[in-house]
């Protein structure tokens, strides 16, 4: 840089150098444009047990919630967002909307502690799974770390 | 640089390695992103409020495509020996996590069966991805 005489301070450089600047923010964004689409999200689930201990575990206090296609026609993928007005569920032996679901599953489920905050599900083999993954969501969207887990359907 | 001076100083900013840095960054990411997506694609199921379920890598993905054939990573398996690739695919890993991502055309039968192959393979609790409705990209 040409250095001025008559007019030292300013003339040196009075522009901040941007260069390294846009550098940095330019890799962060290639980062993080390479990064979000890998990250997943989902529902934690327990698997069905293989065996025949899954009639020892469905003790009376288990809450179990039934969906099945006779009650709730879900063959095929819902169409649009939600779960359909004509889904109902069983749950503990008693027949609602998916609708309540969010509600009564709070209600059953808010006061115990959390280790104890367990849902089981008993799905048709026939229920669409976008269906099935829409009730899951409508059931722990009521209750903080609720547990999910699968039993046998009949 | 102040007015009415000569322009010769420097007048504008020097792009040139910021260039560099950007194309060879560019070229980096074009030759690595085929390699980074694993598994067939699958059109996941849309819901509102699925929990986050960690980086692709680092665990192991099951797929389920559209026709029900499964997938382990990118690799597509024959049921019967779903056992042996599964664990393969598990390695040295001492943590490992499974993930299933079914397609939302499926049945739950077709999910379940896959639930319960990787129970038998040893693991306990499994992700079912989903994808946050109205979120971009698969």
């Amino acid at each position: 840089m040409q250095f001025n005489g008559n007019d030292s301070g300013s003339g040196l450089q009075s522009e901040i150098n941007i260069t390294p600047l846009v550098d940095v923010v330019l890799v962060l964004l290639i980062i993080f444009m390479v990064v979000v689409p890998l990250l997943m999200e989902g529902y934690d689930v327990d698997i069905p047990r293989a065996s025949a201990d899954t009639s020892a575990q469905v003790a009376e206090s288990q809450l179990i919630l039934r969906i099945g296609p006779e009650a709730c026609p879900m063959l095929g993928p819902p169409a649009g967002e939600g779960i359909p007005k004509n889904c109902q569920v069983t749950l503990a032996d008693q027949k609602i909307p998916a609708a309540e679901l969010q509600a009564r599953v709070a209600a059953l489920l808010g006061g115990r502690p959390a280790e104890q905050r367990a849902l089981f599900l008993a799905v048709d083999d026939r229920m669409n799974y976008e269906g099935v993954l829409r009730i899951i969501d409508l059931a722990k969207s009521g209750v903080e770390d609720l547990k999910i887990e699968f039993v046998a359907a009949n | 640089m102040r007015l009415g001076e000569p322009a010769r100083m420097q007048a504008t900013i020097n792009i040139t390695p910021l260039v560099d840095v950007v194309l060879v960054l560019l070229i980096i990411f074009m030759v690595m992103a085929p390699q980074m997506r694993k598994g067939p694609d699958v059109k996941l199921p849309n819901t509102t409020k699925p929990n986050s379920q960690g980086d692709e890598r680092g665990r192991i993905l099951v797929s389920i495509d559209e026709s029900g054939g499964l997938w382990i990573n990118d690799q597509l398996v024959k049921p019967e020996h779903f056992d042996e690739t599964l664990r393969a695919a598990v390695g040295a890993e001492t943590n490992p996590r499974v993930v299933i991502r079914g397609d939302a055309k499926l049945n739950f039968r077709e999910v379940r069966e896959a639930m319960v192959a990787v129970e038998q393979a040893g693991f306990h609790g499994v992700g079912l991805i989903a994808k946050r409705a109205g979120a971009e990209g698969k």
